[in-house]
């Protein structure tokens, strides 16, 4: 499994050829994906999944004029049909493509061998394996698989062309306890060889067990540690808040601790996803977001930021079918210095550690207030007391900013709308309910 | 593209018969076609276009997808060579519709517009069945507010209102609280929604998998899902195995009479297939609510005075049928004092276990109406339309949180 350039080249050329004639500016992008899914349920059914997804998506600027129009299809009448739509769609705006020359393509990472059908058998071989030894008086309800490659090209009527191979694979177990609600438990990696399936299933179990029991948890302000599964989601909210320009941060300047250091590493090596440009072809650079305490870079798609002054090469683009717009790509918090999570602990003395989150992060647009459920566990004296099946975590991303203590020095990589990477988290002075 | 000329899945069919893919059990045609304006102070100022086709092949126990329909991708899809398929002929996407009128209806906190056709077909047996869709339109306010409606636009249809922001937080704890149509409608959803689909029902992992035949609500409603009602944006002729649509009643008095089956659910619960739905060409059918519509309440007002909260619209609803906890997004709602809306409340989180909630539905009230909320509907990441006939309820059972 490697979906090819080839594969999408008729698209894409014819895409670029109908829009040539017409002496206009233009982007053309192309993606071919595949992915593979698989869910096993807890009585042996199996549902498997083959996708490929292909297609070309065009922007085209004339004469002060934008349009935007993307069709599905690798064959050259699908990129003849999405530069019509783009060109029959044509508005009054701005032109939203970045300068020639700020187009390029970073070296990155090569992608890791790919593991084929045999590495995905095995893995889930080795999950279930593990389960039998850890699992004792737990139920697996369901494993599901997720592995997948891509291609996205972009050539632009400046003649840029350039292409960004990229790979990745998501693991999820549902387990359930004799008692409480049951767990959800999420990882990613560039490849199955990259995830170890005994330590996953051993930390699945042991979280499971630690917060199926107990009882509701006294509300208020405490000090709180977040397992990178509970940090993964509101790092990521932090970061497309930071990059879509919406952190919600009031008249004053947000008191931003000096403990943060968060890197949108769109060209590696960290992280999950390096590509060699961003989603309009500007060439990647790692982003710092935060640092020293305070907000660093502010960068998102060139239409979003050139008139406000601010940088290009923050441009996401998931799929053909949408322009690019602004947001993380490969999100990473890195811990300096970074602290084992029993040190994590004793620094804490007194508050809550949330295992394992338990539904979505809700979050409030207007108000940058967030909530997460989470399974979690009271702390005192730097020890674990006393179990919490269900706590809500509640604040805002203003206090989040000021609120990191430490993290630790055990990063896990989670699959969300973006790439993130986050080790365990202390914060001081958050809502749990 | 050229070959959207005269149809001939019927050619495709007979073909596909010929061929005898192995494992062969249904092949999925879809083609879609969006137009999504972009809003700024009730200008347009981006239209976006975007076609897509794709066929999917259940066959050997995988689901194969693929992006484009020329015979080439259908050839792999199934495995067999191409020279063994006709040329396909689908209809042609149509001429998006001039969406600037309605624009100029809607509020100015309209962020976008999208108008959405679908046409659809499933092989199998040796026999093409077309499936029947309403376009469908749906209207985003800035706030995220959204409402789906089938287009042309169905007779009284009025664009979602832009709501003020509230001015007091709702008092946390048990509630009885005023469900408005919109917002019981979300509520009925996640409760008897997806507690019915079949999938959940076999697993059960539903909290009324052992509850069939049984009294599952104090109150007496009737309940049903319809696919026929082509008013509604969940509306279909036919399911997305091939089955044909048809209202299929849920409650009765209260009482549990029916489920959501695909057509191997419904081969374990013994009943009828037909509810099963694809969020597109890379999703497979799963067992879905279309349009769930309550088909009687009481003639009278809904009574303010019972209530201490009222609930007017809700950002999103959910049911975790792991913890069996039903939770409501509630965006905007009322405190209510001596039967009057006393203060508009900031957003609050309305969290009631299913039990309790069942237990806890006291009344409906008002003639029905159709609701715009919860227009898409979730399962496993796949969004699927879905419509509602609601009328007011009042809930005890649940708290603000």
């Amino acid at each position: 499994m490697r979906p090819q350039f080839a594969d999408v080249l008729p698209a894409l050329l014819r895409a670029a050829d109908e829009l040539a004639r017409h002496r206009c500016r233009f982007e053309t992008f192309a993606k071919v994906g595949e992915t593979v899914v698989r869910r096993t349920g807890h009585s042996g059914n199996q549902e498997r999944q083959h996708l490929l997804e292909v297609g070309v998506g065009c922007r085209v600027v004339v004469a002060g004029k934008v349009g935007f129009g993307a069709a599905a299809g690798s064959h050259a009448a699908a990129g003849r049909e999405a530069a019509r739509l783009a060109r029959e769609n044509l508005l009054p705006g701005p032109d939203p493509l970045p300068p020639a020359r700020l187009l390029g393509a970073t070296a990155v990472p090569g992608l890791p061998e790919a593991g084929g059908e045999e590495a995905r058998e095995g893995f889930l071989k080795a999950l279930e394996k593990g389960f039998a030894r850890e699992g004792r008086g737990l139920l697996l309800r369901e494993v599901r698989m997720l592995d997948g490659c891509s291609t996205a090209s972009i050539l632009t009527g400046e003649g840029f062309t350039a292409r960004a191979p990229a790979c990745g694979c998501a693991i999820e177990v549902l387990i359930a306890a004799g008692e409480g609600p049951q767990r959800l438990f999420h990882r990613a990696a560039r490849s199955l060889a990259d995830l170890d399936p005994d330590a996953f299933v051993r930390q699945a179990c042991e979280t499971s067990r630690l917060t199926s029991r107990g009882s509701a948890a006294s509300g208020g302000l405490t000090d709180v540690l977040l397992a990178p599964a509970v940090a993964a989601p509101l790092v990521e909210a932090l970061g497309a808040a930071i990059i879509e320009d919406t952190l919600h941060t009031g008249a004053r300047e947000p008191r931003i601790a000096k403990a943060w250091c968060l890197v949108d590493e769109r060209s590696g090596p960290s992280g999950l996803l390096p590509l060699p440009f961003d989603g309009e072809g500007v060439a990647s650079r790692p982003l710092t977001l935060l640092a020293d305490g305070r907000l660093q870079e502010r960068c998102g798609c060139w239409a979003d930021t050139h008139q406000r002054g601010m940088g290009a090469g923050g441009a996401v683009r998931s799929t053909y079918v949408a322009p690019p717009k602004s947001g993380p790509a490969n999100v990473v918090l890195h811990a300096i210095p970074a602290r084992s999570p029993a040190e994590l602990l004793q620094m804490m003395e007194q508050g809550c550690y949330l295992a394992i989150p338990a539904g979505r992060l809700r979050r409030e647009p207007e108000s940058g207030r967030f909530s997460l459920r989470a399974g979690a566990v009271s702390v005192r004296h730097g020890r674990f007391a006393a179990a919490h099946p269900i706590v809500e975590l509640r604040g805002s991303l203003r206090r989040l900013l000021a609120g990191l203590v430490a993290a630790g020095n055990d990063p896990a990589s989670f699959s969300l709308s973006c790439a993130v990477t986050v080790p365990t988290l202390l914060l001081r002075g958050l809502e749990v309910a | 593209m050229e070959r959207d000329q005269a149809p001939s899945l019927d050619a495709l069919a007979a073909a596909l018969a010929r061929a005898r893919p192995a494992g062969f059990r249904d092949l999925f045609l879809e083609r879609v076609a969006d137009t999504v304006c972009h809003i700024e102070r009730g200008n347009i100022v981006a239209r976006h276009a975007i076609l897509r086709e794709g066929g999917a092949v259940r066959r050997e126990g995988t689901h194969y997808s693929a992006d484009g329909l020329t015979r080439v991708t259908l050839a792999r899809l199934l495995d067999v060579p191409g020279r063994t398929l006709p040329t396909l002929g689908t209809p042609p996407h149509p001429v998006p519709p001039d969406l600037a009128p309605l624009v100029a209806e809607l509020p100015e906190t309209c962020e976008s517009v999208r108008w959405r056709w679908r046409w659809a077909a499933v092989v199998r047996g040796g026999r093409a069945v077309t499936l029947r869709r309403p376009q469908l339109l749906e209207v985003t306010l800035v706030n995220g507010r959204r409402s789906l409606a089938t287009f042309p636009r169905p007779l009284g249809w009025r664009p979602p209102e832009a709501l003020p922001p509230g001015r007091a937080s709702a008092p946390v704890g048990p509630a009885r609280a005023l469900l408005a149509p919109a917002a019981a409608a979300v509520l009925l959803h996640e409760l008897l929604g997806h507690t019915l689909e079949g999938d959940f029902l076999v697993s059960g992992t539903s909290p009324l998998a052992r509850l069939w035949g049984k009294r599952l609500l104090a109150l007496p409603l009737d309940v049903i899902d319809d696919p026929t009602r082509f008013d509604l944006p969940g509306a279909f002729d036919t399911d997305d195995e091939g089955y044909p649509g048809q209202p299929r009643p849920l409650l009765a008095a209260g009482t549990l009479i029916g489920a959501l089956c695909d057509e191997a659910s419904a081969a374990t619960l013994g009943v009828q297939p037909g509810n099963a739905r694809r969020a597109g060409v890379h999703a497979p059918p799963r067992p879905r609510l279309s349009n769930l519509i309550v088909t009687n309440a009481w003639p009278e007002d809904p009574p303010r005075e019972g209530a201490t909260i009222e609930v007017e619209s809700v950002s999103a609803g959910s049911l975790d049928p792991l913890s069996e906890l039903l939770e409501l997004g509630v965006r905007s709602g009322w405190r209510l004092q001596r039967g009057r809306r006393a203060s508009r409340l900031h957003p609050f989180t309305l969290v009631g276990r299913v039990d309790r909630v069942r237990a806890g539905l006291l009344g409906a009230f008002g003639t029905p109406q159709e609701s715009g909320e919860p227009g898409w509907c979730g399962k496993a990441g796949e969004v699927v339309p879905a419509g509602a006939v609601a009328p007011w309820l009042l809930v005890e059972g649940m708290e603000v949180r």
